[in-house]
């Protein structure tokens, strides 16, 4: 049950006759009687909402930064019609549009709402109550009740990167096979045999399958294929912190979290990878394995992939970079490229990733790809005052620590990935590309 | 859309509406007031037009001792056999009050719209109102002919067998003399003619000085300084307070009440949630940068100069050892000579630069980072 303003009002009114009347006594008493009974009878009459019925339908899966609409079919199966209205509470950062929609349901019909969905995170939304407030006919008291009609719906990463992707495919296919080499270079591989054309280099005949057919022969090459790329992504608090200018509104000021952009740059790659042919395997690790995609298809990786991510938070705890590093070589028994997005922090990585990492880089071609803090640099740029001097000096610590520890993997044979939020993708796909070109995949 | 709209325009009638209604009850209690702005009526110590202090002071030269009392307890402890006690409208009566004042010696004068007339001048009832103008006094009443016209009329009334009425007005009259157990009681229906303003007009100082001075002593009941002391629980053994409740009509206490029930309905009404509270578990916000920022902040805080100057030459010499084709590992001093030699510029200063000693003050850091910069640049430039 709830009450409305009119029976606050009401009730003020009578005040005034209260004022003005000879007995005020009894008027008050009075008005307390018939705005007892009015109040009673209107929610006598207010439609029944026990007996309500709810439907959802809509989508169940939204990229970040784009919305969705839940529909709510509310079925009223009684004999008198609901006025009033319902409120479709989710999550906040669900962020629904319509805080509190007006109801209006003829006795046994049904009516269907729509609550917009804006997310601002990513992760599962989940729908937490539907309350109905119905009001009687006179507008004073209302019967009310809150159902539990379940829906949830996944934010997906935004893979805003994949506007990089065309340029990246156009890269690929001029290595790729669609303009087939016919000099054998360094990381091809045999690709087909087809008749000699003038022009052709005479050097790459195949003398052997000339002479077996009455016809002039020559050898193609293509860039190596079928190559596995495992991704693997640190879950731990170092992906926490955030850094650059949050790409999706409603995020918040302080920036997306590290994990948000790395996610963002495994998706390039792996769509990039996926075209040209290689198998992608994901793996998400803090202390323990968060998510994994392993032996996907190329049409469904990337739906897999953003499915996988969509609910993964940063954990606050030091990721256990041997744990890591065994899952990552129990899962790759042949060589395959692995990628490492984590942070370049000296103390995490001193402590952590350096010792284990020979018995990584030894069996497997490890790129391991961070992303820097704009702030960092903007701090570095400080010059004039004291104070910004001494900022300028404490990030060109930071950044000289980066170098370290950039230079101490590169010495492990280590591919290292640095760059600000928006070019860490790109960066990282550009990467692959040169590995693959130079065939040290 | 249209639903949107419409509730903007109700929302703003609402606001108009509570405006307007907030501007009337602010100016309403002003506007009732103003007329009676400035000076207590009837006082004797007032000199404004509502005053009686002409009156006073005509007393006092014809050798009239007036007390001026503000209190019935202070009134009744002056009364004497030979005084006169002038109870007039703008005296604070209650009805206990009333009763000690009819039970004191002495005379008693009351002017004007007094309460409680049934005590203070039994037997002498009101007939109804009639307006003040200038009367003849029609009557036999000494005081009054001599007087001659004066300013009178507010209430006629009718007195007890005996009693002498002069100025008549309608059914009655509007001054009303009768002795009883004693005691001689004049009552007058309006009291503005012994007010400064009036009292030079036609016999109206005259009346006042005949029924005000027939006593050597005058024990005149004034409007008190506050209000809430009127009761004088001081002076009276058994305080008559009149407190704040007992000028409330009654009808008030229950139109509050009623609001009070109004309020709570109000309550009720925005209190009532429109379901549950929805609680949701959001990851830590924290920016990669605090560490950073703290550690500049540490340095600031304890003149770190050597710390920052170490790092801001590392990072030099680091961009610059690829620009000038040496090795990552190359030391400070192989970069600061080959930058000398590629500028053109003497080794000394550029040595002193790269890795000279740490700067002794902040000036000196400032200048030691733009000098970095200006290096970077012409070796970058060159």
């Amino acid at each position: 049950m709830a009450l409305t303003g009119r029976a606050g009002l009401l009730a003020a009114l009578a005040a005034i006759v209260v004022l003005l009347a000879p007995e005020p006594g009894l008027v008050v008493l009075a008005a307390a009687l018939v705005l007892v009974v009015l109040v009673a009878a209107d929610l006598l009459l207010a439609g029944a909402v026990r007996g309500l019925r709810f439907q959802r339908d809509g989508e169940r899966r939204v990229r970040l930064g784009q919305s969705a609409a839940i529909g709510l079919v509310v079925d009223n199966p009684g004999p008198r019609r609901i006025r009033g209205v319902l409120r479709d509470a989710w999550q906040p950062s669900a962020g629904a549009a319509a805080r509190r929609m007006t109801l209006d349901v003829p006795a046994r019909e049904r009516r269907r709402l729509v609550t917009t969905l804006t997310p601002t995170r990513r992760g599962d939304r989940e729908a937490v109550a539907v309350t109905v407030r119905s009001v009687g006919p006179l507008g004073l008291a209302a019967r009310q009740r809150t159902f539990h009609v379940p829906w949830t719906v996944r934010v997906l990463p935004p893979f805003l990167s994949r506007r990089h992707l065309p340029a990246r495919l156009a890269r690929l296919r001029e290595l790729d096979g669609r303009h087939p080499a016919l000099v054998r270079g360094q990381g091809t591989e045999f690709d087909s045999l087809r008749e000699y054309v003038v022009g052709d280099d005479v050097r790459s005949i195949d003398w052997r399958a000339s002479a077996r057919r009455s016809d002039v022969v020559v050898r193609t090459w293509r860039p190596e294929r079928d190559r596995r790329v495992l991704i693997v992504l640190d879950t731990g608090r170092t992906s926490a912190g955030r850094v650059g200018e949050a790409p999706v509104p409603g995020s918040g000021p302080s920036g997306w979290p590290r994990l948000d952009w790395s996610m963002d740059a495994a998706l390039l790659l792996a769509a990039l990878a996926a075209r040209a042919g290689d198998r992608v395997d994901f793996l998400a690790y803090d202390r323990a394995v968060r998510a994994q995609v392993s032996g996907a298809s190329r049409t469904e990786l990337l739906s897999s992939l953003v499915d996988a991510m969509a609910p993964i938070e940063a954990e606050l705890v030091e990721a256990d970079a041997g744990g890591m590093v065994a899952a990552v070589l129990s899962r790759a028994r042949r060589r395959c490229l692995v990628v490492l997005l984590t942070d370049l922090n000296a103390t995490a990585m001193e402590e952590g990733l350096l010792p284990v990492l020979p018995s990584l880089s030894s069996r497997h071609m490890v790129v391991v790809a961070s992303v820097a803090d704009p702030r960092v640099a903007g701090m570095a740029a400080g010059r004039g005052t004291a104070e910004s001097v001494y900022d300028a000096a404490a990030a060109e610590r930071l950044r000289g620590e980066r170098r370290e520890i950039t230079a101490v993997l590169r010495r492990h044979g280590v591919e290292v990935v640095d760059a600000l939020p928006e070019d860490v993708a790109p960066a990282l796909a550009d990467a692959y590309l040169a590995l693959k070109a130079t065939g040290r995949l | 859309m249209t639903a949107t709209t419409m509730g903007r325009a109700r929302q703003a009638a609402q606001v108009t509406l509570l405006v307007v209604l907030v501007l009337v009850t602010a100016v309403l209690p002003l506007l009732l007031t103003g007329e009676q702005s400035g000076g207590r009526t009837l006082d004797p110590a007032d000199t404004s037009l509502n005053g009686s202090g002409a009156l006073a002071r005509l007393l006092e030269a014809h050798g009239v001792e007036v007390v001026r009392v503000e209190t019935p307890g202070a009134a009744v402890a002056a009364a004497g056999p030979q005084t006169l006690l002038l109870v007039t409208e703008a005296s604070f009566l209650n009805r206990d009050a009333a009763r000690r004042i009819a039970e004191a010696p002495g005379d008693r004068l009351v002017a004007g719209a007094v309460p409680h007339l049934d005590v203070l001048a039994p037997g002498v009832r009101r007939q109804g109102p009639v307006r003040a103008r200038s009367r003849a006094p029609q009557c036999a009443l000494r005081e009054a002919v001599r007087a001659g016209d004066a300013y009178t009329g507010g209430t006629s009334f009718t007195g007890p067998p005996g009693a002498t009425g002069c100025y008549p007005a309608d059914d009655g009259h509007a001054l009303v003399r009768y002795t009883a157990d004693g005691h001689t009681v004049t009552v007058l229906g309006d009291a503005s003619f012994m007010t400064n303003l009036r009292l030079a007009e036609d016999g109206n100082a005259a009346l006042a000085l005949n029924l005000a001075g027939a006593r050597p002593k005058l024990v005149w009941l004034a409007e008190p300084d506050d209000p809430d002391e009127a009761g004088d629980p001081g002076a009276g053994a058994d305080g008559q307070a009149r407190s704040l409740g007992d000028l409330i009509p009654g009808g008030v206490r229950w139109a509050v009440l009623q609001l009070i029930v109004a309020v709570t309905l109000a309550a009720l009404w925005r209190g009532r949630r429109l379901g549950p509270v929805v609680i949701e578990r959001l990851p830590v916000v924290v920016r990669a940068a605090e560490t950073v920022e703290g550690r500049g902040r540490l340095y600031r805080s304890r003149r770190a100069r050597d710390r920052a100057a170490l790092a801001l030459r590392a990072a030099a010499t680091d961009r610059l050892a690829p620009r000038l084709g040496l090795p990552r590992t190359a030391t400070a001093e192989e970069v600061a000579v080959a930058a000398a030699v590629r500028t053109g510029h003497d080794p000394e200063p550029v040595l002193a630069l790269l890795c000279g000693p740490p700067p002794g003050d902040d000036t000196a850091l400032v200048t030691l980072a733009a000098h970095l910069d200006t290096l970077e640049r012409q070796v970058r430039d060159s």
